[in-house]
């Protein structure tokens, strides 16, 4: 019975969903077309999956805490332990690129593991607990790096950030790959039915016999994994580690997961939207980019946008 | 001591159990202040704390009243900086307009944090979005505005953070008025006791009376203004505006209100926990930095702080 409920809850919201966030990506992509035609050159749009990639990625797994009605703002932070993790191992040749990523994989879990452990044994507020996260790994980070990251990473990774396989970015492909994962672990498995129904509502979930303390602690270790991923990626596109690699993701995940129609009231939302949203947070930025104004100008845009789209569809929510 | 006799102080002083987690830390730093360092346990020094911990105090206040009706607001940091650099800019321009500028500075807080309380009500969007898209706003203009520190103001102006009355600051004193003002205000008034009510339980107030939307732009206005202060005094401390110097307050501001026994939810909590809350987080990094802790392993410590704090006591019901 609350499987179904659920899925009708998502329907009403589909409807929504399905005209506004198509149409304000369309709409941006016409804004920058008819403001340079070069736009939609196929080098351009190569260019800008490349760079939305690794947001893309961190996007993917704060839609899977959101829908738990959760938070998570440890991830930016966790993308730059990832990469000084990675230049840990001092590694030269490509072979190490596996053990670079399972070690980043396994500790990416643990965090998240903690993370969900404290919100859902301790009560601990979601935002309290991975705020808490974000500020140990910042200081763990910063006292082995001792302010300046050293180390080498293998050429490899340089091809993982931005690199191409006959004409289609490398990172994206990982992003398709997890993108297909956990979107048939979302949408279609029995797990994601679980997700759907804890985030709607914790306590029926608990009656109708979801151990629905595993389930969130599953999604934390989802949304931490996929941001250890994303570190990495980030690294290979930027091609230097620092302390801040990924500075601002944490925002712009939760913002592009709410421009993607996922409700942070929790049990509302697809990974299309959340994959959505990100891709639009960086039209904007590169719409910002060719109208010819300042960088900073990002930010006001984007504030503007939060604020309406998130109005928006609180309205549209409305019983 | 016999325990009862705890038991006791603590009805007798009405004390919040949630303040005890506090108190208990306090005691901790400070012994372990008195023991560890030679320089810590001086009135000089406890005096420089006061004055330095002033300006997240300030924030602290706002950042807690939004937090005892329910919400949260991520704008504190970015309305610090913009009132600095407003100031700044606009004093070094007119250096006569310095005391309507103080004024000018306090009104723009209130009316970037009733555009918060007022955008929440209105569009029932939570605040953690609402306030984080006004931050950005805010944070934009301003580096459009300049990247660098900019503007100044008159020396005099350097009384209201380097200030002491006798050996006290007046930053501190200032603060401390303002803990306890907001603390009667809380206490003793029927404004005060709405606030309460509204973050308990905002259908409940409604249903008994209290218009809760007043009562949610009273508590976003206030963060505005009180995050505007600590904008005058970072002026005061620097004699620029900086663009950045906002930026840590926001998070930092959280700290103390969870510290003092705030709950994210809303409804409960004393005033003078954050005070308190304050209060230990500046003497902790005080400690720490005459025993050469590197600032990474206080980042740690501070994580970890909030992490103790918080799961120690289980609460039940709605969470941010």
């Amino acid at each position: 019975m609350n499987a179904i409920s659920s899925v009708g809850i998502l329907r009403t919201n589909f409807q929504f969903c399905q005209v506004i966030i198509p149409l304000a990506l369309f709409g941006l992509i016409a804004v920058a077309t008819i403001l340079k035609p070069s736009f939609l050159s196929l080098n351009n749009i190569q260019d800008i999956l490349t760079q939305a990639a690794p947001l893309a990625l961190v996007v993917l797994g704060q839609a899977f805490v959101i829908l738990v009605r959760g938070l998570d703002l440890s991830v930016a932070s966790l993308m730059a332990s990832s990469a000084v993790l990675a230049t840990a191992f001092n590694a030269t040749s490509d072979a190490m690129i596996p053990v670079i990523f399972a070690a980043t994989v396994l500790v990416s879990a643990c965090v998240g593991l903690i993370n969900g452990m404290l919100v859902t044994k301790r009560n601990v507020s979601p935002f309290l607990a991975t705020l808490a996260m974000m500020i140990v790994l910042q200081g763990v980070r910063f006292y082995y790096t001792q302010g300046a990251p050293y180390g080498s990473l293998p050429e490899g990774f340089r091809f993982l950030g931005v690199g191409r396989i006959a004409g289609i970015p490398v990172n994206i492909c990982a992003f398709c790959v997890c993108f297909c994962f956990l979107c048939w672990l979302l949408h279609k498995s029995s797990f994601g039915r679980m997700i759907y129904i804890t985030g709607g509502n914790p306590t029926s979930a608990k009656l109708v016999g979801i151990n629905a303390d595993r389930v969130t602690i599953f999604c934390y270790v989802i949304s931490s994994v996929m941001a250890g991923i994303a570190g990495l990626f980030l690294v290979g596109f930027v091609g230097t580690v620092d302390n801040w690699v990924g500075r601002g993701y944490e925002i712009d995940a939760i913002v592009a997961c709410v421009l993607g129609g996922i409700m942070l009231t929790g049990g509302k939302g697809t990974l299309w939207g959340a994959a959505t949203g990100a891709l639009i947070l960086i039209l904007i930025f590169n719409v910002v980019i060719i109208l010819g104004l300042p960088v900073q100008a990002q930010l006001i845009i984007k504030g503007i946008i939060i604020i309406v789209i998130a109005a928006l569809f609180s309205r549209a929510n409305e019983p | 001591m016999d325990l009862s006799r705890i038991g006791y102080f603590v009805r007798r002083f009405s004390l919040d159990p949630s303040l005890i987690i506090v108190i208990v830390l306090l005691v901790v730093v400070v012994t372990a202040g008195f023991l560890l360092s030679d320089r810590f346990g001086t009135m000089r020094n406890f005096m420089n704390v006061l004055e330095q911990a002033s300006g997240l105090g300030y924030a602290s206040i706002g950042q807690a009243l939004v937090v005892i009706v329910g919400g949260i607001d991520l704008s504190i940091g970015s309305v610090v900086t913009a009132s600095t650099v407003l100031m700044a800019a606009v004093v070094n321009v007119h250096p006569a307009l310095m005391i309507p500028m103080i004024f000018g500075t306090l009104f723009f807080g209130v009316v970037i944090g009733f555009v918060n309380g007022y955008v929440t009500i209105k569009t029932g969007v939570h605040p953690l979005i609402v306030t984080l898209g006004t931050a950005s706003i805010l944070n934009g203009t301003v580096l459009i505005y300049t990247l660098q520190p900019t503007g100044s103001v008159p020396y005099w102006f350097e009384e209201f953070s380097y200030g002491r009355i006798g050996n006290v600051p007046i930053s501190g004193i200032v603060m401390l008025i303002c803990f306890l003002l907001v603390w009667v205000f809380l206490r003793y008034f029927q404004a005060g006791r709405a606030l309460y009510a509204v973050g308990g339980n905002p259908e409940a107030a409604h249903l008994s009376g209290i218009r809760s939307n007043r009562v949610i732009l009273f508590a976003y206005s206030a963060s505005g203004f009180f995050a505007a202060l600590a904008g005058a005094y970072f002026v005061s401390r620097t004699g620029v505006g900086d663009p950045r110097v906002g930026d840590p307050i926001t998070l930092a501001s959280i700290t103390p209100v969870i510290l003092g026994g705030l709950i994210l939810g809303g409804g409960k909590g004393n005033i003078l926990g954050v005070c308190l809350g304050v209060i230990l987080i500046s003497l902790l990094s005080n400690l720490l930095n005459y025993m050469n802790v590197s600032t990474f392993i206080q980042w740690v410590i501070q994580g970890l702080i909030i992490i103790v704090a918080v799961s120690v006591y289980v609460h039940k019901g709605k969470k941010l």
